[in-house]
Parts: structure tokens; C-alpha cells; sequence
């Protein structure tokens, strides 16, 4: 690409991937859909270089869950993809195998928020112990920790003088 | 256990206990603060080898341990685990204020309710993190406990009975909800 | 050979942070490896949400006891960018001044620690008595030598007396005297340039592709540093150089580091003779309207970055933190494999982890060099 990349070329070249948006200066946020999320990411990183992911960020918004890539390049402008899953079905693509380091952050945001990453490898549980429950995601806002359900660590039934 | 000193070779080791101890650090869940002001102690300037004090790796090695923060429910095991392992007599030195009662973290999803529920905790050290010469003070008032234990025998003198009626059975320590 | 599994940690002499390596090794060479790090998951993002802007500081901070000020100062430049406000310029000076010296007294830890585990303790005795006096300067300027507590939303919370000034200055030129010789001793002493060069290698295209930040991306050649990319606090205005090296080992990672020291002794230096007059603080209202921001800031290992969500309350919707550990791992996994054993510590010590910060991940690594 020979062309300097800069705010309007961008939002030129991201428009078809839904409504995008200048927040600030040097900042964009586009509105996708899921099926799309790897194409987005597949223009930018290829068309405008973006090639650095910084975090992927969540949102509980009640009835959705939102997930933000953020990524960077080096002409420093970056670009929010945004993409809502709903609530009962949260499954999205991965996009690890474009991004590696995203692999990382989906593991991270499945055991927190219960999202499968399809094609993701490695969904292993990693933040929360081995002893906690499988269908419960604390960062949920619904989330609530039940009265009898065991969350891991040590069971104290009675403390002997030891 | 500390058995009272009648012969001569205990009172050598309860001695050479008292002049030397050895420590090993387990950050149970800390933010890391709590182990810089402990490595802290151990440079140039608050220098505790001189005091006959040395950090150990090894639990096994140890007469003292510091448990740095709070305890998070993935640590737990590990903890007890390592107390576990430890010769006795043993102590144990909880840091700072999330050691006392969880601090700024006391009552997340993710935590204990206490590092007392985990390891018996004989010396509480004040501070958001306390500084280094609170953390030595800590470890000469461990040692003159250790003294006092010798003396009466073990540590079952200074332990409290809980109070006529009171209901601890069956009380779980593992999340506050 | 049969391939081994040498299980190493939680609890262990090397890294006072637990951590757990599952090594799987052929002979001395490692294979591959899987890294536990979750232990000191906390759920902070989680009572982050639960508490007003006043409370939730003080339990950011406490994210990393090593760099809390990045932490308190990413959400509270994130939250008042949100409210619109605009920080005076004293107050942005003396919040330059503490991350700077929070980097020093992070490079010169990290310098100490790196030396102890390749059995160096000499360089690590001296490096923990000279952070000492950056200690005392930020104990004298903020009353606690960790946690300093300055940050508040709309400015600091402590303003700065000459007194406190000149004895900052005074200490300063010791520092640079000692650093020089930092700076002597890592490119001419034996001892570390054997046990640092050529260990943990990583290519520029390599620390691009696995998200490398901080250091160790810029000890590969990747030019990027937040300070300079997305200026904040007082950067824009103070003279400082990026530091980037070409070696891209662990021996790049140190001249960095011992690099951007004497970077941070100038920058203190400038802030301080220049500290602008005035206000430290503005009022800052409550609430914060609806908005979403993503705040990012130079930490002393890296790019951190917090996404913050307000919802029109006195609380945030939610706080997504993003460490610079964590973005680390994966570069670090790649450097492991192939290497030796006896360089684990060495190599991992190089990014300088932080594990309170990220207690977030496994990464398994294969042979086929592909991160998860």
C-alpha cells in the first residue's frame, strides 16, 4: 500500500464491514457482526496495517456480550471492532489464527465470561482454579456466588489445635 | 515439637533456633509489594543475615514462614501444602493488611476468607506494605514467642478456648458471598 | 531421547512470584513448555465494578505492588478523559515525576533480580542499595515506599514543597553516577555478557507477531513506546530519547533497560527543575457521563492498557486491564524452546514478569513454534 493511512482512508475501507465511527482522534470504533470479525481483521491487518493486537476487551451489556479488538499499527491510529454474541449462545470464531497473541486473551475471556472461541485450540480453563465450576463466570453481571457451591481452596470443617 | 529443656543438646538446638532462623516467603496471592519490602530486608541497607536470619527456598529448611498477602482459593492447597512440609517447630508470619483480613481484597470471589483458615498464623505485621524494620521487628517478636513456647512446652499454653456455647462446627471459611 | 517433564514452582527459590513451569525437556534442551501463572487471581475487574471512583483507586493500585502508579494513573487519565476534564499542569509534572521514579526503581529491581539468578549477587547487593535512594525520594514525596497513593481523579493528592524538591535533585546525581556504571558494567562485564548474549532470542518479525511491549519489544528493534506514540502526563514537553537495541537477547533487554534508567534520571530531572506553579487538582464532579475509552500508558514493562466503560454512575460499568506480562508470554514461550535449561530463570526473568498483574494464562507451547 503506498498511500499514507490515515483516519479517512480507513473509515473508507471499513465501511463495509458496518457503521464506523471517529471517537476520537486517532481513534475508530466499527460495528460488526460476528461472521464478519475475521474479514475485518484480515482488511486491516493486510490493507492498512494493523498488525499489532492490543487487548480484547469485554462487556457484559445485559443482554449481549460485547467483544472489542483492539488493534494498532504503526502509523499509531487504533481501530475498535466491535461485535455483540448473544447471552444463551455466546459463540464467535477465533481469530487466533490470525492474531496469536489473541489466543492468549480468548482462553482468558471464555473461563471470565463464558465465550467458546470456535477454532480455538487450546480452550482450557486458566484463570479461575481447578475446583470451580465449569457453568459459573464471575464476571458476568448477573453473577452472584451461590451459597453452597464449592469454589475451590480448602474446605475448613473444624480447626484442630495442630 | 518443642519438648521443655532438660538435656543439654535440646537446649543447644532451641538456642541456636533462637539466634538463627531461617525463613522462606510464599506469596500466597500478594500484589507483590509485601516480597519487594522483604527482599528489601534482606540488601544493604536493612541487611538481616546480620542477625543470623537467612532466606531459604525450601520450605524444609525453614523455621519461619511468611505468607505474603492473601490467600486466593487456587493457592490454598499449595499453602497448607507447604506448611505442611515444613519442620517443627514451626511459625508462621502473616504480612500486611490483606494478610490480617484480606485488605482492599477482602470479600472478592476469588479469595479465602482469611490466611488463618489455610495455616495457623502466630504473628500478624501491620501495613499496606509494611517496611522493612516492621518486617524484622516481626521476626524478633516471632523469635521471643518461640522462646516463651520452649519454655511452657509447645504451643498449646497460649492457645484460647473457644467460648462455652459457641457454635464453630461445620463453619466453612472458603468464600464470604 | 525420552522426553522429560521437570515440574518447577509454585513455591521456589528462583522468582518470588508464584508460578508454575511444566518443562518438557530432551536431554538439556527444552521442547516445550507450559507456564501456570493464575495463582494470584484475584478478581479485581470484578470489585472494580462494585465500587465509586474515590475507592476503586487505592484497589487498582493494588493490582502490582511494583508498578502501582501505572495502574492508578492509566484510570484515572482514562476516567477524566471521559469527564472532559483537564489536569493542571503541576499536577501532571508531579505524576511524570512518580512514574519515572516508579521506573527506576523497577529497572534497577529488575536489574538486581536479573543478576541474582544468573548468581551475580554482587550487582544485585549494589542495584537494591541504590534503589534505596529512589525509595526514600518517593517515601519523602508520597509517605509510603510502595503504594504511593498520589493519584486522585482531577489531579494528585500531595503537592510538592521545595524542600522535597531539592532533596529529590540532591539524590539525583548519585544516581546517574552509579548508572553510568550500570551502563559500564553490562556491556564489559564477563560474568553477564556470557550468561546474557545470544540467550533468548527473538527476531524483530518474531516480537511482532507474538505482541511483544515494553523492553522487550524495543530490545528487538520495534520502535514503539506510548510515551512518545500517544503522549500523556508531561511527555509531550520533556526532551527524552526512545531507547531500542538491535541484539534482541537477553543482553538487548538489559542495555535497554540500563538505557531508559538514565532516560528516567533526565526526565525527573527536567520535571523537577521545571515544575510549572499552580493548582494540583481540579474538582472533579462525581459521576462520569456515558463513555468508553480505551487508556494506555508506558508501564515499566510495558504497554498497559485499561478499557474503561462509565455507565453515567459513580461507578464504571467495567474495567477490562490488560498487563504488559501478559502480552509478554507468548514471546517468551517462543524463546524457551530450543534453549537450555539452565536458562529458564534467565530468560523469563528478562521480560521482567509480574505476576500479580497477570495471573491470567497458560501457554503451551509445541514445537511448531505456535503460541496459544
Amino acid at each position: 500500500m503506498t498511500r499514507p493511512v490515515t483516519v479517512e482512508t480507513i473509515t473508507e475501507r471499513m465501511k463495509e464491514f458496518g457503521v464506523v465511527e471517529q471517537v476520537r482522534k486517532n481513534r475508530i470504533r466499527v460495528k460488526t457482526v460476528p461472521d464478519r470479525i475475521h474479514d475485518a481483521i484480515t482488511t486491516s491487518q493486510a490493507m492498512l496495517g494493523f498488525d499489532r493486537l492490543i487487548t480484547i476487551s469485554t462487556v457484559d451489556n445485559g443482554e449481549t456480550l460485547e467483544l472489542l479488538y483492539h488493534l494498532i499499527g504503526s502509523h499509531r491510529i487504533i481501530i475498535s471492532l466491535s461485535i455483540e454474541l448473544p447471552r444463551d449462545k455466546p459463540v464467535t470464531p477465533t481469530v487466533s489464527d490470525l492474531l496469536l497473541p489473541a489466543g492468549i486473551y480468548e482462553r482468558q475471556i471464555h473461563d471470565l465470561f463464558g465465550i467458546t472461541f470456535e477454532g480455538n485450540p487450546n480452550m482450557k480453563k486458566i484463570i479461575l482454579n481447578e475446583d470451580w465450576p465449569g457453568d459459573e463466570f464471575p464476571l458476568r453481571k448477573d453473577w452472584t456466588p451461590g451459597p453452597d457451591v464449592f469454589y475451590g481452596g480448602i474446605r475448613v470443617e473444624k480447626r484442630e489445635g495442630s | 515439637m518443642a519438648v521443655p529443656d532438660t538435656g543439654m543438646s535440646r537446649r543447644l538446638v532451641n538456642w541456636a533456633r533462637a539466634k538463627s532462623p531461617w525463613i522462606t516467603v510464599y506469596n500466597s496471592g500478594a500484589c507483590n509489594a509485601c516480597d519487594i519490602e522483604i527482599i528489601a530486608c534482606l540488601m544493604p541497607r536493612f541487611d538481616v543475615e546480620r542477625f543470623g536470619i537467612l532466606v531459604k527456598g525450601s520450605p524444609r529448611h525453614a523455621d519461619i514462614l511468611i505468607v505474603t498477602g492473601h490467600v486466593t482459593l487456587k493457592q490454598a492447597s499449595r499453602l497448607r501444602r507447604v506448611w505442611e512440609q515444613m519442620p517443627e517447630p514451626k511459625y508462621v508470619i502473616a504480612m500486611g493488611a490483606c494478610g490480617a483480613a484480606g485488605g482492599v481484597f477482602h470479600g472478592l470471589y476469588h479469595m479465602m476468607a482469611c490466611v488463618d483458615c489455610v495455616v495457623p498464623v502466630d504473628v500478624y505485621v501491620a501495613g499496606c506494605p509494611p517496611r522493612p524494620d516492621e518486617i524484622i521487628n516481626a521476626v524478633v517478636t516471632c523469635l521471643n514467642l518461640m522462646a516463651e513456647d520452649a519454655a511452657h512446652g509447645g504451643k498449646e499454653w497460649r492457645r484460647k478456648k473457644p467460648a462455652t456455647g459457641a457454635d464453630t462446627e461445620g463453619k466453612s471459611c472458603t468464600v464470604i458471598p | 531421547m525420552p522426553e522429560v517433564v521437570v515440574s518447577i514452582g509454585p513455591q521456589h527459590p528462583a522468582l518470588k512470584e508464584p508460578v508454575n513451569f511444566k518443562v518438557i525437556a530432551d536431554g538439556e534442551k527444552i521442547v516445550r513448555l507450559e507456564l501456570d501463572l493464575s495463582y494470584n487471581h484475584r478478581g479485581i475487574e470484578k470489585a472494580a465494578e462494585q465500587r465509586n471512583f474515590i475507592r476503586v483507586l487505592p484497589l487498582l493500585e493494588r493490582v502490582c505492588g511494583i508498578c502501582s502508579h501505572s495502574h492508578a494513573t492509566v484510570f484515572s487519565k482514562g476516567i477524566e478523559e471521559i469527564m472532559g476534564l483537564s489536569i493542571p499542569p503541576r499536577a501532571q509534572y508531579i505524576r511524570t515525576i512518580i512514574a519515572e521514579l516508579e521506573r527506576m526503581h523497577s529497572h534497577l529491581l529488575w536489574l538486581g533480580v536479573a543478576a541474582h539468578v544468573i548468581g551475580f549477587n554482587t550487582l544485585f547487593m549494589w542495584t537494591w542499595r541504590d534503589r534505596e535512594a529512589v525509595q526514600d525520594t518517593l517515601e519523602e514525596m508520597s509517605g509510603n515506599r510502595v503504594h504511593y497513593g498520589m493519584n486522585e481523579i482531577g489531579g494528585v493528592r500531595r503537592d510538592l514543597t521545595p524542600a522535597q524538591v531539592e532533596a529529590a535533585l540532591a539524590r539525583l546525581p548519585v544516581l546517574e553516577e552509579r548508572i553510568k556504571k550500570y551502563v559500564e558494567m553490562v556491556n564489559s562485564e564477563e560474568t553477564m555478557l556470557i550468561r546474557f548474549r545470544d540467550v533468548g532470542k527473538m527476531s524483530r518479525e518474531e516480537a511482532l507477531k507474538y505482541g511483544a511491549v515494553g523492553p522487550t519489544a524495543r530490545a528487538s528493534g520495534v520502535d514503539y513506546d506510548v510515551r512518545r506514540d500517544d503522549p500523556y502526563l508531561a511527555y509531550a514537553e520533556v526532551p527524552w530519547n526512545v531507547i531500542t537495541d538491535t541484539h534482541g537477547d537477553v543482553y538487548g533487554r538489559t542495555r535497554v533497560r540500563v538505557g531508559e534508567l538514565w532516560e528516567s534520571t533526565q526526565i525527573v530531572r527536567y520535571c523537577l527543575e521545571n515544575l510549572p506553579a499552580g493548582p494540583i487538582r481540579v474538582d472533579a464532579p462525581k459521576t462520569a457521563p456515558k463513555g468508553e475509552i480505551l487508556s494506555r500508558y508506558e508501564a515499566p514493562r510495558g504497554e498497559l492498557a485499561h478499557f474503561i466503560r462509565t455507565n453515567g454512575t459513580d461507578k464504571v460499568e467495567r474495567v477490562d486491564i490488560r498487563t504488559p506480562t501478559l502480552a509478554n508470554w507468548t514471546s517468551v514461550a517462543v524463546c524457551l524452546v530450543n534453549q537450555n535449561i539452565a536458562d529458564i530463570p534467565v530468560i523469563v526473568a528478562a521480560i521482567d514478569p509480574c505476576l500479580s498483574c497477570t495471573s491470567r494464562l497458560t501457554v503451551v507451547n509445541r514445537v511448531d513454534k505456535v503460541g496459544r
